[in-house]
């Protein structure tokens, strides 16, 4: 087991180096760069991106700003100033040292900006799939077990629909329903705020303002998942009910209900425990489209801003740590399914 | 399992409604505050780093320069006690190297928020911070500063190693403030400072508050020096992404300023009561085409001239064919206005320009002049022994770009232009393309830069009163050079050039006299076809009084005036 | 989808034919995988057929702007007096080709990769395992979005920039990977059955056997999953439009017609209705098919309709 997992951490570290140069080499080799005019400046002066390559790195060749970005630049001579002349050692440390660079944006230490936005991300979208987990198993179950029942197709006509709908399309519209249509009938006011994690004028934690303004963006995020889970979820039940082993349990006089909840179910679960394990990634890269409606100030609308502005370090940082966690959450999914299913032995 | 099901959903629903209803209606606006809503985070408080347009919003709240320009152009002075002219004293021009020497007297009673007194040393540290070659940054006319000297605690000099007209923003305008020295920590250098994120206040308001992509809060800054300024004791941020959205919030009343506002939001607020919209009473961006002179991927206009828009009548045939009231009327909803020069604004306004006729069949007939007609009848026209040097048969075809950050009213007008240039034979192959593609440097495959584009449309424009440095960076030969300039076009004029080193100067009658000659020969010549500006416009809720759009600055520019109605 | 099943079926034995046969009389069964088809081959046959409409899909006709739906425009016109009818069909065509393109390249990648991983095992299973591995790491979204802002400003021969070439190869190398595992899995499983050696033992070769006879056995759930990933390549679409970085106007495609008509959704609701009730309309139809066919393929139902005759 100790073998196992640690052949497999090691192979992360290869992966994640892989990763990393491709994703360097995509990120910086793009049209466009992060010195182009930005906002309402269509043009940036000449003299300006003489300043700002030396100051972002960008005056070096690509091999070297790689290095520089794994390993730091402490260790070699740089020029600051741009008058040819290496004065001293540079500052940076690398991500192998916990140091992602810069944001070209502001400025700011790229783990800082992440350290921001990541606890709203993970806020919103742990909620997110909670609820979309606790709607999807019953239907799931319910949708297995009375197979092309009317609640099975009602819930799959639903489920079918739920994807079909654009996750963008269906946060416009609960938001010009719920926001710009309904009224709270005593206050006059919006049934629901627009977006943002708490009211602004609200001090410390008011958990009714938070529910408040978690319902739409969980509804526009959980819809697609409860399709997901709930199809995914009724499609292991059959096979479970199908499998030989309940027939037997069944032959030999078992209660059904009985068969159903204690075989049927755990083996179905099994299956979800791993799939929740691979989805976990999500929580860290944010959903783009909710947090842009809805104004969420979440890892997702950093990320898109920064693809937008070209702002290197931000991406490459989200990327490899984003990667990072789908390699990590693969793991734990095979761990989780030895753990859950004993045929299963690692080597 | 079902059943329980059916029975929980429905009460967890209501539950939440009731919720809604009773525990936590959010007091939506603030009562003694105001709520600005804007698209993203403002990198910083320092515009003279990222130039975004947030940072002017959130700066203008926070910080003042030595000056600032006003929506009609004139420039007064902020921390300065008078502005510095030639006339009283302040500017004295050495005639025979050209050089000038600036002295700018500051007002004693502006303090910092912790008390402590504005003074040239803030000026001098500023400037020092600005200029460091490791950590500085690039601020306009900055290349002409050589030094500043300090003279006493409220008077220093700025001097010049040319004459450089726009010396009244130097320190001031849209991007510059003064920093304070005791409280920057120099060593963190302009570009990093914390006390750019967590400004230390000589304006109207003190930041409070930022969480990062959510709000920023102000207060009002106690020491502020002008008695009983301001009256709106609060001031918040709120950053909302989606357009809609912040349209939605203005008409809820969840808002009271939406910095930008585009054409079709404001069609939509139009008969909203409680909402105003603030239109600047002059207009800055220009929408024009950009038409290149050298050959596409090329960048030299004599060896390698572009085989269609090398020809000055092929390019005034194009502007012929556009039809801008129409694009006015239906694509900005009548706020954009027919623009055919640089010099369509005071102080230098060239009345000698006419404003050229929408004609369909001249520009034909312009065509056919230059050599260009349609010969196989598939109405594109061919090169027929043509001005431009080009292959007989060589088809009228061109690439034809825009960017897509302005959004729809662009891109529309983008298609309507395409169609009517198809009416006249000439076909043209439309893509969008993001602004950090059209604009980046050369080296990163920016299409202006590295000349690789027949027609581009986009707005631009100076802002303020100086339009010198925005000429030179246009029109100017040596801008030509990738990188160097904006002149992607590859335009190369002498007279042209002569009479832009003639004014740098600070003889305004002169300056005039010179700007309006250009104008003439960029008439003639038509490098770029000016078509109509865009609006600047903020909606704001009606009981917000004071607003003022500008092209200026931006329109916090002057928010310790602002008053909040009953 | 049809076409491909009898073509891979045409030549293989008489009763893999009358078990095609079998899967089609289950298929028929499902009345939302039928209704399915039927939507389908409307809208396919409705974009083919566009260029029949007496409409020009780019020219503008500035008297007939923003028009409400009407017999003449029976989805109204745009804001630049198109007929949003035309339109619409012809950003179906757009989708859709979005959409397949995606199935192609992902097949193209994904099954070949799972074949021979699966088939022959060793390093070269471990090899290619890694590299797919490698693309399932990255965050799919966040590089799709990168990739598209990217790919779409490149100019190479075959990629016009903005084309739905581009766009569908962004997708689509970012979702080979399930097809990959899925034909893996399957031939590690057949490539140890009686009639796989059977066949070795009489001096087939290993391509044969490949695409003559292991492949045919796994064309079900390949095809189910094409299915669904038809939907997912138009919902993606639409999302990039969204996001700024789909197929740019003034080609029309379903994702940009809906995401530029949101701003104004309360004044002409049309613009924004229509498109959206296509993409709509497109993947529930194709979400019912697949599950059509996936019961029709389950193996488990086969016994279960034994039993209940």
């Amino acid at each position: 087991m100790t073998t196992y997992i640690t052949r497999r951490l090691i192979q992360t570290v290869g992966l994640l180096f892989l990763l990393s140069i491709m994703l360097f080499a995509l990120v910086n080799l793009a049209p466009g760069g992060p010195l182009a005019g930005q906002g309402r400046s269509r043009h940036i002066s000449p003299e300006k991106v003489e300043l700002l390559k030396r100051q972002f790195g960008l005056d070096k060749p690509l091999p070297t700003q790689y290095l520089i970005w794994l390993v730091g630049n402490d260790w070699m001579k740089v020029d600051a100033d741009g008058d040819g002349i290496e004065e001293g050692y540079g500052t940076r440390l690398g991500i192998l040292r916990g140091d992602f660079g810069f944001s070209f944006r502001t400025r700011q230490p790229v783990l800082v900006e992440i350290g921001q936005r990541l606890p709203n991300t993970i806020y919103l979208m742990s909620i997110t799939m909670l609820v979309a987990l606790l709607i999807a198993i019953p239907i799931g179950i319910v949708s297995a077990l009375r197979q092309y029942s009317k609640f099975d197709i009602t819930v799959t006509t639903f489920s079918f629909a739920g994807q079909a709908i654009p996750e963008f399309w269906l946060g416009l519209i609960l938001i010009l329903i719920f926001y710009a249509w309904l009224k709270n009938p005593f206050t006059g006011d919006p049934l629901l705020p627009s977006g943002g994690i708490q009211s602004i004028n609200s001090t410390g934690f008011n958990l009714g303002d938070r529910i408040v303004h978690l319902i739409l963006p969980v509804i526009t995020g959980a819809l697609g998942w409860i399709a997901w889970y709930s199809r995914f979820l009724r499609s292991s039940m059959l096979e479970v009910i199908h499998k030989d082993y309940l027939r037997t349990a069944r032959a030999k006089g078992l209660p059904n209900r009985m068969v159903l909840y204690k075989h049927a179910l755990r083996n179905a679960l099994i299956p979800i425990v791993t799939m929740l394990a691979l989805d976990l990634p999500t929580i860290f890269g944010g959903a783009v489209f909710v947090e842009i409606l809805f104004s969420w100030p979440g890892m997702g609308r950093l990320y898109y801003t920064a693809a937008q502005q070209r702002d290197y370090p931000v991406l490459m940082a989200v990327l490899i740590i984003g990667a990072a966690f789908i390699i990590l959450s693969n793991l734990l999914a095979d761990l989780l399914y030895g753990f859950l299913d004993p045929r299963v032995r690692y080597e | 399992m079902f059943s329980m099901f059916r029975k929980v959903v429905p009460v967890l629903v209501i539950g939440l409604l009731i919720f809604s209803l009773s525990a936590c209606a959010p007091a939506s606006t603030a009562d003694e505050g105001i709520v600005i809503v804007i698209s993203e985070d403002p990198p910083s408080f320092n515009p003279a780093i990222a130039d975004t347009g947030y940072d002017y919003l959130v700066m203008e709240l926070v910080m003042l320069g030595l000056s600032d320009i006003d929506p009609n152009g004139n420039v007064f002075p902020e921390l300065a006690a008078e502005l510095p002219t030639v006339d009283n004293g302040g500017v004295v021009i050495n005639e025979d190297d050209w050089t000038m020497t600036v002295t700018w007297k500051m007002r004693q009673d502006v303090k910092w928020a912790d008390g402590e007194p504005v003074n040239a040393d803030d000026v001098i540290f500023t400037y020092e911070s600005i200029t460091n070659p490791e950590t500085g940054a690039w601020i306009p006319g900055i290349d002409y500063v050589d030094s500043v000297e300090k003279v006493d605690d409220y008077t220093f000099t700025v001097n010049y190693n040319y004459v450089y007209p726009g010396y009244l923003t130097q320190f001031g305008g849209e991007q510059v403030v003064v920093w304070p020295e005791h409280y920057c920590d120099a060593e963190q250098g302009f570009t990093a400072w914390d006390c750019a994120r967590q400004p230390l206040s000589n304006g109207p308001y003190v930041l409070k508050e930022w969480v990062n992509g959510d709000h920023m809060t102000f207060a009002k800054n106690e020491n502020y020096f002008e008695e009983g300024k301001p009256a709106i004791p609060t001031v918040t941020v709120r950053i909302v992404p989606d357009e809609s959205v912040r349209k939605q919030m203005l008409i809820n009343g969840d808002a009271d300023l939406d910095m930008w506002t585009t054409e079709p939001v404001i069609a939509d607020l139009q008969d909203e009561p409680t909402v105003k919209v603030s239109v600047s009473p002059y207009n800055r961006w220009v929408f024009r085409l950009y038409f290149n002179l050298s050959a596409k991927g090329t960048n030299d206009p004599v060896a390698t001239p572009h085989p269609i828009l090398s020809d000055v009548n092929v390019r005034r045939a194009i502007r012929m064919a556009i039809d801008v009231d129409t694009i006015s009327k239906e694509f900005f909803l009548g706020y954009a206005e027919p623009a055919w020069t640089e010099f369509f604004r005071p102080p230098y306004q060239c009345d000698n320009i006419a404003r050229p006729a929408f004609d369909m069949e001249g520009a034909k007939a312009l065509l056919e002049g230059s050599g260009w007609t349609d010969s196989d009848g598939d109405g594109i026209r061919e090169c027929n022994g043509c001005t431009t040097g080009a292959p007989d048969g060589y088809k009228m075809e061109m690439e034809f770009i825009t960017y897509a950050e302005f959004g729809e009213a662009l891109t529309l007008t983008q298609q309507f232009i395409a169609e009517e240039l198809k009416q006249i034979g000439i076909a043209t192959n439309i893509s969008v393309v993001e602004g950090s593609v059209l604009w980046a440097a050369s080296e990163d495959g920016g299409i202006e830069q590295s000349g690789n584009f027949d027609i581009d449309i986009y707005d631009d424009g100076y802002a303020g009163t100086d339009p010198t440095d925005y000429l030179w960076s246009y029109y100017y030969s040596e801008a030509a050079i990738p990188d160097y300039g904006y002149n992607y076009g590859d335009w190369i004029n002498e007279d042209f050039d002569a009479l832009l080193d003639e004014a740098y100067t600070l003889d305004e009658d002169y300056r005039k006299e010179l700007f309006c000659q250009m104008a003439e020969i960029l008439e003639e010549e038509l490098p770029e076809a000016l078509l109509f500006t865009a609006l600047n416009a903020d909606a704001h809720s009606t009981r917000l009084q004071g607003v003022q759009s500008t092209t200026n600055d931006i329109v916090t520019w002057n928010v310790a005036d602002w008053t909040l109605a009953k | 989808m049809t076409d491909m099943t009898q073509q891979t079926t045409s030549n293989i034995t008489a009763k893999d034919v009358s078990m095609a046969s079998i899967i089609w009389k289950r298929f028929r069964k499902h009345p939302g995988a039928i209704a399915g088809i039927f939507i389908l081959a409307l809208l396919i046959v409705a974009v083919i057929l566009v260029p029949l409409s007496p409409y020009d899909p780019e020219a503008s006709s500035m008297t007939e702007r923003l028009q409400p739906p009407s017999l003449s425009h029976p989805m109204g016109t745009d804001a630049l007096g198109r007929d949003l009818l035309t339109r619409v069909l012809y950003g179906g065509r757009i989708s859709l080709t979005v959409g397949l393109l995606v199935v192609v390249i992902s097949l193209s990648i994904g099954i070949p990769t799972g074949a021979l991983a699966g088939y022959y095992g060793g390093w070269l299973d471990s090899v290619l395992m890694r590299i797919t591995d490698t693309f399932l790491s990255l965050p799919a979204l966040l590089v799709l979005i990168l990739l598209s802002a990217i790919l779409r400003e490149i100019e190479l021969p075959l990629f016009k920039s903005n084309s739905m070439l581009t766009i569908a190869l962004v997708i689509g190398i970012l979702s080979w990977m399930t097809f990959a595992r899925l034909v893996r899995a399957i031939f590690l499983t057949l490539r140890e059955m009686d009639f796989v050696s059977a066949t070795r033992a009489l001096g087939g070769s290993d391509f044969r056997i490949i695409v003559r006879h292991i492949l045919p056995n796994s064309i079900g759930p390949i095809i189910v999953e094409a299915t669904l990933e038809l939907g997912y390549a138009i919902i993606e679409e639409s999302g990039l439009s969204f996001l700024g970085f789909g197929i740019q106007p003034p080609t029309p495609s379903w994702g940009n017609l809906l995401s530029n008509a949101q701003e104004n959704f309360t004044k002409y609701p049309w613009l924004a209705i229509f498109p959206g009730l296509m993409i709509f309309l497109a993947i529930i139809s194709v979400n019912y098919i697949g599950d059509g066919l996936r019961d029709a393929f389950d193996p488990h139902k086969v016994f279960e309709n034994a039993g209940e005759h």
